[in-house]
């Protein structure tokens, strides 16, 4: 119990705000929270409210204007390799292969092509993408595509997975499938996860805790722990919907 | 129950069949008719070379060589003062356009002095790269450059200027040094425009030496059209224009090719 509960990463008064046309617009306020090691902590907020703005600072993408984030105890700046993220818009080299796409952060890491490959292969078995090493990007359906964010993220052994609404382009069907995949995957290949989502329904489906947001700007609203909600888990199962409408009350709506 | 594959044809593989034979044929019918139009016109007791003086001219220039050189011989001299020119446009011309694409410091400093140069066209170099270079093969390949080069650089200058970002974050995620951001990131993003630039680059090249040939050189085939307007030999005129055409025709189709081969990425499937 001590080992799971191992707070891995810790975001502390992080706030972030940028300067528009008619003054300052803040998307992010002071926000805190302590993520366990290998939990599924799924971050759930209505459209446009400084999700995906969290997601980057915690990535590295942008640097927040106050706040400071502790990665194992300690401060981080920056982007760091042990943060691996999956982009909501899937951002694969449209100039590389399945498996080209899948290897390059390994690539950049400087590791040797044969290393590369076989890690590389491992996480397209893993995916689902057998067979497809040589196809390119615009071969494959959004859910494939989808697929080879995930390896992409999982082949450079990051301790957290950003992911960051992966499957809101995905149609209905899709997405269930995916859903799956990614507890599938999260099973087989214990690594913290930071699922951001506006979709209660999906939201309860994958998560050990829910962080719900306020509207912009962003502020942790409640946070829901589901740990003892059993998996795999129905969606139409009488306590699953009781869960769902209790955070459903308690969430914003965008505009 | 074997039937025949003719019966079996769908309508929607008979309408793409059909669809498929029309646009093979439309070519064929476009230059057949212009082949009418230029019998037409060299009828009766016009000036205007008929196709089969032309051909014959045609013939001629293989066994009868002018100034030495035959049609093939005029074509590989011209092919050469673009290759070399070329040369210099795909390495030269690419780094610098990487530069001023991807360094915004790089692109203020020298951005207006080349947008003066490319406004400038090759033609009017004429005078200063004789004075400076005398006449010889150098200075027609300079005058090639200056008239191919802006192409390129602004091609890659383009492409590299417009990197998605989401693709840059890839490598912010993944620690990418500068260096990484460039060679993996940037520069594949921005091949495809890079080879807009080689083709274009390419045309530009072939026009421009046949003007620079025209005004004052003893081979290539825009020799081949002034010394046929000097000696008021037409069909030796529209020898070389044919001859012109082809090749420009062909070299469309290799810079094409190498683009499929290099990038197979930009070969998008069939839409529906």
């Amino acid at each position: 119990m001590d080992e799971k509960k191992k707070i891995i990463l810790k975001l502390e008064n992080i706030c972030q705000s940028y300067v528009v046309k008619d003054g300052v617009k803040d998307a992010v306020d002071n926000v805190s929270l302590e993520i366990y090691n290998n939990e599924f902590l799924v971050i759930l907020g209505p459209g446009y409210c400084g999700k995906t703005v969290l997601m980057n600072m915690i990535a590295g993408l942008e640097k927040p204007v106050g706040g400071k984030i502790y990665l194992d105890g300690e401060e981080i700046h920056g982007s760091d390799s042990r943060i691996g993220m999956v982009f909501q818009s899937l951002n694969l080299m449209p100039w590389r292969t399945v498996m080209a796409n899948v290897e390059f952060g390994l690539e950049i890491a400087g590791v040797s092509k044969e290393e590369r490959r076989k890690t590389a292969q491992k996480y397209i078995d893993l995916v689902g993408l057998t067979g497809f090493e040589n196809s390119y990007p615009h071969e494959l359906s959004g859910g494939m595509k989808q697929r080879v964010g995930i390896a992409r993220a999982y082949t450079n052994n990051p301790e957290i997975l950003l992911m960051d609404e992966p499957f809101g382009q995905l149609d209905a069907q899709t997405r269930y499938a995916m859903e799956d995949e990614v507890l599938r995957i999260w099973e087989q290949e214990k690594r913290t996860i930071i699922f951001v989502t506006n979709n209660i329904e999906e939201a309860v489906y994958l998560a050990d805790r829910i962080v719900v947001l306020s509207k912009c700007p962003a502020k942790v609203k409640a946070i829901y722990d589901l740990k003892d909600l059993p998996r795999p888990r129905n969606m139409t199962d009488p306590e699953f919907l009781k869960v769902r409408s209790e955070i459903s009350d308690n969430t914003d709506l965008a505009l | 129950m074997t039937k025949n594959k003719q019966q079996i044809l769908s309508a929607a593989e008979i309408r793409e069949k059909r669809l498929q034979m029309l646009y093979k044929i439309l070519p064929i019918i476009s230059v057949l008719l212009l082949i009418g139009l230029w019998l037409l016109a060299s009828s009766g007791d016009s000036d205007f070379p008929s196709p089969s003086e032309v051909w014959e001219r045609t013939r001629a220039l293989f066994l009868k060589p002018i100034k030495k050189r035959t049609l093939i011989g005029h074509v590989s001299v011209s092919l050469r003062r673009i290759g070399l020119a070329l040369l210099f446009d795909w390495t030269a011309g690419i780094a610098f356009g990487v530069l001023l694409g991807w360094c915004p410091r790089a692109r203020a400093f020298f951005g207006p002095l080349f947008n003066a140069f490319r406004a400038v066209p090759p033609l009017a170099w004429i005078p200063l790269i004789t004075l400076w270079f005398g006449i010889g093969e150098f200075p027609k390949i300079l005058i090639v450059i200056f008239g191919s080069l802006a192409c390129i650089v602004v091609n890659v200058e383009a492409g590299m200027s417009s990197v998605e970002k989401m693709y840059l974050d890839v490598g912010t995620v993944f620690n990418a040094t500068p260096r990484q951001r460039l060679m993996k990131i940037a520069f594949p993003s921005a091949l495809d425009a890079i080879f807009a630039g080689v083709r274009t680059s390419t045309s530009a090249a072939w026009m421009v030496v046949l003007a620079a040939e025209m005004l004052g050189a003893d081979a290539g085939v825009g020799f081949l059209i002034s010394r046929g307007m000097d000696s008021l030999d037409m069909p030796l005129v529209l020898t070389g224009m044919i001859a012109i055409g082809l090749v420009g025709a062909l070299l469309a189709i290799i810079t094409q090719f190498a683009e499929r081969m290099i990038c197979p990425w930009t070969r998008r499937k069939k839409s529906f």
